[in-house]
């Protein structure tokens, strides 16, 4: 018997979860900071940052219709299992959780969170946003800000890097045309 | 795998069956221990006999022991099972009277069970006890209801309070079992030498 229970001494321990405190959570949750936009995570994917760590927490079937690249999925309802808490807590790697919506993705970002995990982020809208803003982004009005067109242009650029479609821009951009000044006639006559 | 009702491998229906085998199995050894005689008992406070302290610390050290390495080979997660929850004063106060109880009646609830099983008439008599009691309880509860329901500390284990890993309680209390084991024996065999006739 002391032989057993001097081997249980040496039996690896589980990973002690430094709990974030309720009022320090809710402070959180109410950050902005905890999202990331598709635009940075398409950027990141893109740049191939290897501190991101993109996170599906769709049902399997979701997932393997239609998933981001290199993704990994962890259904919401498994997300506190032992096998998928390796994931987490990683010291300089950037989890982003992402779902169809907000929702799951968000309930994620709060259970991950209480169980003091850091570096823990949600994509703003999930798929449904990146569907519109990476897959078929919107063309800008002519009167939106120069801003705007540069996003859409990296938009269009990463639409082409992620479906492998070459599509013409479709900015519309002003014909210039040159007014040249008419040459005024030469000084004639002379001295 | 385990806890099996809280994993979803049986229904939770399955906890009514469970009891009674589980019951009837823990009935067995109290007898089998020789817990239905209350001289057995009640001999750990006057001690001439500690089979109470062996056999439970036995138990003790034993599921302590058992249980660390079922987590660890993943037949149940620890994480998952019932704690009962804590509340510290009136627990306290709790087991002072149940030890009152114990030293007074010769039997606890479960082995004044064993006793009629057994056709002691003690046991019986005892049981009635018990029930009178539960009723007073009940019908005085709301004197001592504040009492009762105070110092909450939540559903927490030794690790959970002192943050110490629960492998080194199990060492500690099998450190102590084993040398309460050797004291007791000398203790008992001292003791023994005096008492001519001993029945149990």
């Amino acid at each position: 018997m002391l032989l057993l229970v001097t081997g249980a001494l040496f039996l690896p321990q589980k990973p002690e979860y430094k709990q974030t405190k309720p009022e320090d959570l809710l402070y959180e949750i109410i950050q902005p900071t905890r999202y990331v936009t598709t635009d940075q995570v398409a950027k990141m994917i893109i740049d191939k940052d290897p501190s991101l760590e993109l996170v599906d927490v769709r049902d399997v079937s979701s997932f393997e219709k239609f998933s981001l690249t290199n993704a990994v999925n962890i259904p919401l309802d498994s997300i506190l299992s032992k096998s998928n808490q390796d994931y987490f807590g990683i010291s300089g790697m950037k989890v982003v959780f992402y779902s169809n919506d907000d929702i799951k993705a968000d309930e994620a970002w709060v259970l991950t969170r209480r169980m003091g995990y850091e570096d823990t982020y949600v994509m703003t809208g999930g798929l449904n946003c990146w569907i519109e803003t990476i897959i078929n982004p919107e063309i800008p009005s002519d009167e939106a800000p120069y801003t705007a067109f540069e996003r859409y242009e990296f938009r269009r650029g990463a639409q082409m890097y992620f479906i492998g479609v070459n599509v013409e821009s479709k900015t519309t951009k002003a014909k210039v045309t040159v007014h040249r000044k008419k040459k005024e006639a030469a000084p004639s006559g002379g001295c | 795998m385990g806890p099996l009702i809280p994993n979803g491998v049986i229904t939770g229906e399955w906890s009514f069956v469970i009891a009674i085998l589980i019951g009837i199995a823990f009935g067995f050894i109290l007898e089998a221990s020789g817990f239905s005689s209350s001289r057995n008992i009640v001999g750990v406070f006057y001690g001439y006999n500690f089979v109470v302290l062996r056999v439970f610390f036995t138990a003790v050290i034993v599921a302590m022991t058992g249980l660390l390495y079922f987590d660890y080979f993943g037949w149940i997660d620890l994480d998952k099972i019932f704690i009962l929850p804590t509340y510290l004063a009136p627990m306290i106060i709790g087991s002072v009277i149940m030890g009152f109880g114990f030293i007074l009646g010769g039997f606890c609830p479960g082995t004044s069970y064993t006793a009629i099983a057994i056709g002691k008439l003690d046991g019986l008599v005892f049981t009635i006890g018990l029930f009178i009691g539960i009723f007073l309880f009940s019908e005085a509860f709301p004197l001592f209801e504040d009492f009762y329901y105070s110092g909450f500390i939540g559903n927490v284990t030794l690790t959970d309070v002192t943050g110490i890993p629960a492998a080194w309680f199990a060492f500690a209390f099998t450190v102590i079992a084993l040398a309460s084991f050797w004291i007791t024996m000398i203790i008992e065999k001292k003791v023994r030498k005096n008492i001519k006739e001993y029945k149990f």
